[in-house]
């Protein structure tokens, strides 16, 4: 059904003048009960179903690309859409990069639709998030929730173009995402988080989420200040999402690269981080978070090795990219029915190495291990520095306290290529696996 | 755009209608926007993207507790669909919320708000030629630039309000805003410049502000000319603020501390109200009235009417920003401080246009006053950070020295940071100008917003980071 509007729209623009078109749909039920202050803000539920409209008109010199987007699907709204679009294609230049991606078959993607979650109303969203809430004060109560959530997504994305690309998808998602922190009368510990995501209700578990974020925050209570130092520093997977999930796919994504931002222009095939990291990002995880058979564009998504052995193998394409480097598409458009295709991964993972964490503290004589990591980072230049949050100390191989206060700062990319040590235990947070990283001969500035 | 009149009271009639069969209280938002953003980047037109987005957010109150509900259903039948699924929602919610609910009484929107004419603006064609035309004009300003981008983003607004006890509004408006950073390089250097600016007014009314031929070459000219420019060393420094750089101190240090949910959440000025937290010569406001300013709310999305807040009163604090619920539980009363981004968000407490009035001094005899400081203008190209504690540390974008009492080279990779209130209490200086340059961009919180921000220079004590500290 959703098929054949997305037929019938690509139909209509061709009659109007465009050489090719392409009609992206989506459609999403969600569920979500909000908290606040350990306590139920608002439950929300909403509908929502949109079309996203692309055409391509010809010209000696490539394509001219207009782009229009409604959620209002009534008549008038979508012709409106649609000359929208061709207006906007004969006011813009021709590129001979734009194009639309030949029809490929995508094989569905396992696990990623769980069918009763259908049945699910408002109710459970918030039986789930309370079981969270509980767990997290139940443990200690010190603990405030100070905002968290429990979403439930149910969703159906297709997608038509002129070119014969035809394919629908649905998916179930549950996120459930908390941040707290411990007070202690006066003492108060710094904030955390914890994230979970999961394709069924059941593969998530609301209640060990809280009481782990519980348990976490409890910890840095009584955190103290410690001397500056040169040692050790140990990457957790939540400082992970910020100093190294997010610049290697700023890295490798192809636009940055053709647009001259990225640090990895020009070097395919050549040492870019240490030989002890390996990157993957992989659609077809049964089950995972960000797995799909198809990406914005219709192209069939498949496992990338994106780093093996600190040697990069792929940058992230969309049609455009691809073009411009006269390349297949390598499935990475992004997007949903409201933009162009943007370009981004989707489950992504770095390998876990050979030591156990434990390992790898007891092999520290001064180090730091950051939690979680608030500053700023030039994915440019690789440039950072920041506070380390609910972090803790390390001498002679021990945990010796939590610490405030204390700052990093360096270049990303210099340390990246000089990884000392990746921890063989990994922590999920949504569609991200990472373990644990360790750089040596950091600098670390504390306020003693 | 702009429905007719027959039209637009048959939509607020519909709402009217849904909203009386509800039990406790009731309140739909229709919400319609048109989005439209144009990127030209490094000689090509890289992105051009017309959005509608429109649906209703219903909001109901029962037994203490909220239930929203969001729909593109907007007949009689969707909307009476979803003000039963929000009370059901609000019911269900109520058996686990602890603290209940109420809302404070409030000078309720009734009537036309509509501040936009489309019929003057020039076409999406006309609009891309102007955006591709200025990109040119930043790459061709001088042979060091290496990378240009001009980006032009609007939100055109249509909303129809109305609560179960007697907001029934109609607004319409428009907040268009551009972005041109200008890139210069010299042997391995590089060095980038920023001019954004934003208002609530058609096309014309943002190139009124500020025309795309100057905002072009200033930036490209201060890419360049940062090439060239040297470092200060850190410290304590006597400074001026420019109105930019205010309008960041006023929003992002002091602003996000008095919105009453930070407040009750323990942000810094929790129980300091009736004390003194500045300099008697300052006098903050957040005024949602201010005309054309990009954070212009003349009715909010609880359809309170759009008021001046006086915040900060000749230096003593007092008054917190709300909504109808925290202004009950503070014994205040709400200014239009509750909007919602889209249709599908709940109204959350933001900020309007922030801003420091003027006072009466003269920025030359200001200058000529600081023996060795610093005049710092607008925001820098690093972003910046705030804290619940008013802490903050923001980036400059050009920083002149001040040696004698004259002004003097130009200077990069400045950060300031500090404690607001502590800065705000050293404030010697308050300028006759008021400039409100913050419109560009978006303000965070959970949703993004539009909002503005600015006022004088003020001369104050910062402390200053060189870029390598």
């Amino acid at each position: 059904m959703h098929l054949d509007l997305c037929d019938d729209l690509v139909r209509r623009a061709l009659a109007q003048g465009a050489a090719d078109a392409e009609v992206f749909y989506r459609k999403v039920r969600k569920l979500e009960a909000m908290f606040e202050k350990n306590d139920l803000q608002v439950p929300k539920g909403d509908t929502y179903e949109g079309v996203g409209i692309r055409v391509l008109l010809g010209g000696s010199n490539g394509a001219r690309l207009g782009f229009a987007a409604t959620n209002l699907l009534t008549p008038e709204s979508l012709e409106n859409a649609l000359s929208a679009a061709i207006a906007i294609a004969h006011a813009s230049p021709e590129d001979a990069n734009h194009s639309l991606p030949e029809p490929a078959p995508a094989k569905p993607v396992l696990g990623i639709y769980d069918q009763s979650a259908e049945e699910l109303t408002l109710r459970d969203a918030l039986d789930q998030g309370r079981l969270m809430l509980e767990a997290a004060r139940g443990a200690d109560p010190r603990v405030t929730l100070d905002s968290a959530m429990y979403t439930i997504e149910v969703s159906e994305k297709a997608i038509v173009s002129s070119r014969g690309v035809r394919l629908s998808e649905k998916r179930s998602l549950f996120v459930c995402q908390a941040m707290a922190f411990a007070r202690d009368g006066e003492t108060v510990s710094s904030f955390d988080m914890e994230v979970g995501a999961s394709s069924r209700m059941s593969g998530m578990d609301p209640a060990a989420l809280g009481r782990r974020l519980g348990e976490k925050v409890v910890a840095t209570l009584g955190a103290t200040t410690i001397p500056s130092f040169r040692g050790a520093v140990i990457i957790a997977p939540y400082a992970g999402m910020d100093l190294i999930v997010s610049p290697i796919t700023f890295s490798s994504d192809a636009e940055n690269v053709q647009t001259g931002r990225s640090k990895w222009k020009g070097m395919l095939g050549a040492q870019v981080l240490s030989p002890l990291l390996s990157v993957i990002d992989d659609p077809s995880i049964p089950g995972g978070a960000s797995s799909t058979a198809f990406d914005r564009e219709g192209v069939p998504a498949r496992r990338l090795e994106l780093v093996k052995d600190g040697v990069l193998n792929h940058y992230l394409y969309n049609c455009y990219t691809a073009r411009k480097d006269g390349v297949a598409s390598n499935g990475r458009a992004a997007g949903t029915d409201q933009n162009t295709p943007s370009i981004a991964p989707t489950n992504f993972a770095i390998a876990p190495g050979e030591r156990s964490l434990d390992e790898m503290m007891a092999a520290c004589s001064k180090g730091l291990i950051v939690n979680r990591f608030s500053g700023n980072l030039d994915e440019v230049s690789g440039d950072f520095s920041g506070v380390v949050k609910g972090g803790y100390y390390v001498e002679a191989g021990k945990i010796v306290c939590p610490v405030r206060e204390a700052m990093i700062a360096g270049n990303i990319y210099d340390l990246l290529r000089q990884v000392t040590g990746v921890s063989r235990e990994s922590v999920e947070i949504a569609d991200i696996r990472l373990p644990y990283v360790q750089f040596d001969g950091c600098s670390v500035t504390g306020k003693q | 755009m702009a429905k007719s009149d027959r039209e637009g009271d048959g939509m607020l009639d519909l709402l009217k209608a849904a909203v009386s069969g509800a039990a406790g209280y009731a309140e739909i938002r229709y919400h319609k926007r048109e989005q439209t953003s144009i990127e030209a980047k490094n000689g090509r037109l890289a992105r051009v993207e017309r959005r509608t987005l429109a649906g209703a957010g219903v909001r109901c109150l029962m037994d203490g507790c909220w239930g929203f509900v969001s729909t593109t259903d907007v007949t009689p039948g969707g909307l009476r669909k979803a003000i039963s699924e929000a009370v059901e929602a609000a019911q269900i919610g109520a058996e686990l919320r602890r603290e209940k609910a109420v809302l404070a009484p409030a000078k309720l929107a009734q009537g036309e708000f509509v501040y936009y004419d489309s019929a003057g603006e020039p076409s999406i064609g006309e609009k891309i030629q102007a955006v591709m035309a200025a990109e040119k004009r930043v790459r061709e300003r001088s042979s060091l630039i290496v990378a240009s981008s001009v980006r032009y983003l609007q939100y055109e607004d249509e909303k129809y309000i109305v609560t179960s006890d007697g907001a029934a509004a109609h607004i319409l408006d428009n907040k268009p805003s551009f972005h041109v950073i200008a890139t210069a390089g010299r042997g391995d250097q590089l060095e980038m410049a920023i001019k954004s600016w934003g208002v609530t007014g058609s096309w014309k009314d943002l190139l009124d502000k500020t025309s795309l031929d100057k905002a072009t070459n200033d930036a490209a000219d201060l890419a360049v000319r940062k090439l060239g420019a040297g470092y200060v060393r850190g410290g304590q420094y006597t400074v001026i603020l420019d109105p930019m750089l205010v309008g960041v101190l006023s929003h992002e240090a002091i602003g996000h501390t008095v919105e009453a949910d930070f407040v009750q959440a323990g942000s810094v000025v929790q129980g300091k109200i009736g004390q003194k937290v500045a300099s008697d010569m300052i006098t903050m406001v957040d005024d949602g009235t201010m005309a054309g300013a990009a954070g212009m709310v003349l009715a909010d999305d609880e359809g309170v009417l759009g008021q001046r807040t006086v915040i900060i009163d000749r230096g003593i604090l007092r008054d917190y920003l709300h909504s109808r619920e925290s202004a009950q539980t503070f014994g205040a009363e709400p200014h239009g401080n509750a909007r919602a981004f889209t249709y599908g968000d709940e109204p959350l407490i933001r900020m309007t246009n922030t801003c420091i009035l003027p006072g009466t001094d003269n920025l030359d005899q200001m200058i000529a006053g600081i023996d060795d400081g610093l005049l710092l203008r607008e925001m820098g190209t690093g972003g910046g950070q705030a804290d619940s504690t008013a802490e903050f540390m923001f980036g400059v974008a050009e920083g002149y020295v001040i040696n004698h009492g004259k002004l003097g080279e130009l200077v990069k990779g400045i950060t300031i940071s500090g404690q607001a209130f502590e800065v705000l209490q050293s404030v010697d200086a308050v300028s006759s100008d008021f400039v409100c340059s913050l419109g560009a961009g978006h303000c965070g919180k959970w949703q993004p917003a539009k909002v503005d921000s600015g006022g004088p220079y003020l001369r104050c004590r910062v402390t200053v980071g060189g870029r390598h500290e």
